[in-house]
């Protein structure tokens, strides 16, 4: 498994408006604008020879059309490739637009949705691949007809948080399985997880029963968090800070970033709370 | 608007099933003029790499900050004397003064916030100044309860009836 730095990935964007409607506009409007262009140079070759000439006169090399187009067409697919890092992009489609709807996670690119949209009074959604727990047709009812933009941008929040939230599961069960005294429970929103654990996997002490409960859909952080301790001396001050320390860590970081820590710690084990 | 170059460099890699994908370095660059109410967010955002979420609070950042700078915008051609933006156009923050009570003043500060999540919510604080002997008569504390009235007030008229209602009441003293 190599490792590659994919060639031409590394951008620098200037001055983006950070509208999105703007955005696509943009990207679209860059779009036409190559085609026209395309379609305008191929027209009169003769005048692109001549008005390269002219603007540098010093330049003894002599690109062919081709490559001159070649080059706008590049440079245009290199910008439109960029705004997919603005997690929102899209096309023309025959019959509108399909919005590209981009996730991530602190930085970890993870799924991609789409949203086809049909141009027409009313705006109407063709198909998309949101999944059936996201709110679509309340958020689509509320925004699409009157701020398509907001409606994008809503949506975007959704879709963002459901795949952060997602990524926190499958990196718990996939990095900290051995910190896990049982499956991990989760719905397909993955806004309400359920697991036991324990700091020493070996040890003799009970394990945590954790709830986490993310109200705010557009969070990836849980809105009510509850741990619980059942052994026999739960009630021994020890635990209960322990208890307590936990419920508090899982509402301000990432889950997986909580079992770090709990992993690092697990390598400096105080003999003392295993009494 | 606000202006601001973006480098970043995104990682892929290629394993038999997939191609997973993360940023590995980002580097956010604005002007200090936009920065002061941004600069801990883009900081945060450089930290943890989050591109995305930079683009998305940011388009919200700006609406909000559109926003405000229209309502204030109205306030100070409705009431040009008594209506004043310290900072100009874009201030975060209005005086009302009334010509008729030249030692009291309300100062209404609306700041933008962006907090751990990403999420963008406006937050507006009442400031008084008044005169000591005003202070000294005011019996039932209305001066020193006047923030906490405002956010209420806030949560029942919203911003822009709850702004004009105090530019009003300051104004009334004119009048009567």
């Amino acid at each position: 498994m190599a490792g590659i730095l994919a060639p031409g990935l590394t951008r620098t964007l200037r001055s983006l408006s950070p509208l999105a409607g703007q955005l696509l506009e943009k990207a679209l409007g860059n779009l036409r604008w190559s085609r026209r262009t395309l379609y305008v140079q191929m027209a009169s070759p003769k005048e692109v020879k001549a008005s390269i000439a002219n603007v540098e006169p010093n330049l003894a090399v002599e690109m062919s059309e081709q490559e001159v187009l070649e080059e706008k067409l590049e440079n245009v697919k290199a910008v439109l490739q960029a705004y997919r890092f603005t997690g929102l992009s899209g096309k023309l489609t025959s019959r509108g637009v399909c919005v590209c709807i981009n996730t991530a996670f602190e930085g970890n690119l993870l799924d991609s949705y789409f949203v086809d949209l049909v141009i027409q009074k009313p705006l109407r959604i063709h198909h998309h691949s949101v999944p059936v727990f996201i709110p679509l047709e309340e958020i689509a009812a509320k925004y699409l007809q009157t701020n398509i933009q907001h409606f994008l941008f809503s949506l975007c929040e959704y879709l963002n948080a459901y795949s952060g939230r997602k990524y926190q599961a499958d990196r718990l069960q996939s990095d900290f399985a051995a910190l896990l005294t049982g499956p991990l429970q989760r719905n397909p929103l993955c806004n309400l997880l359920s697991f036991t654990y324990k700091l020493d996997p070996g040890g003799q002490s009970f394990p945590f029963c954790a709830r986490l409960l993310y109200k705010d859909l557009t969070a990836t952080l849980p809105t009510d968090v509850t741990v619980t301790y059942q052994g026999v001396d739960a009630l021994s001050t020890s635990w209960e800070e322990q208890r307590a320390s936990h419920e508090t860590l899982f509402c301000m970081k990432p889950l997986h970033q909580v079992f770090a820590s709990f992993a690092r710690k697990g390598e400096k084990l105080d003999m003392s709370l295993v009494s | 608007m606000v202006t601001f170059q973006l480098e970043f460099q995104i990682l892929e890699i290629q394993n038999k099933e997939r191609l997973s994908s993360a940023v590995t370095d980002l580097n956010i660059i604005m002007e200090p003029t936009e920065c002061s109410e941004l600069s801990e967010f883009v900081s945060r955002a450089e930290e943890r790499k989050d591109l995305f979420m930079f683009f998305r609070s940011l388009h919200f950042f700006v609406e909000w900050f559109e926003y405000r700078k229209r309502t204030f915008k109205h306030f100070k051609e409705k009431y040009p004397d008594a209506v004043h933006l310290s900072e100009g156009p874009s201030s975060p923050s209005i005086v009302i003064r009334s010509a008729s009570q030249p030692g009291f003043e309300l100062v209404i500060v609306w700041r933008i916030q962006i907090d751990e999540d990403g999420k963008v919510f406006p937050k507006l604080d009442l400031l008084t100044k008044v005169p000591q002997r005003a202070l000294e008569l005011d019996k039932n504390r209305a001066i020193e309860t006047a923030p906490l009235s405002f956010r209420t007030l806030l949560g029942v008229l919203g911003i822009e009836a709850a702004l004009e209602s105090l530019i009003k009441s300051l104004r009334a003293e004119q009048n009567g």
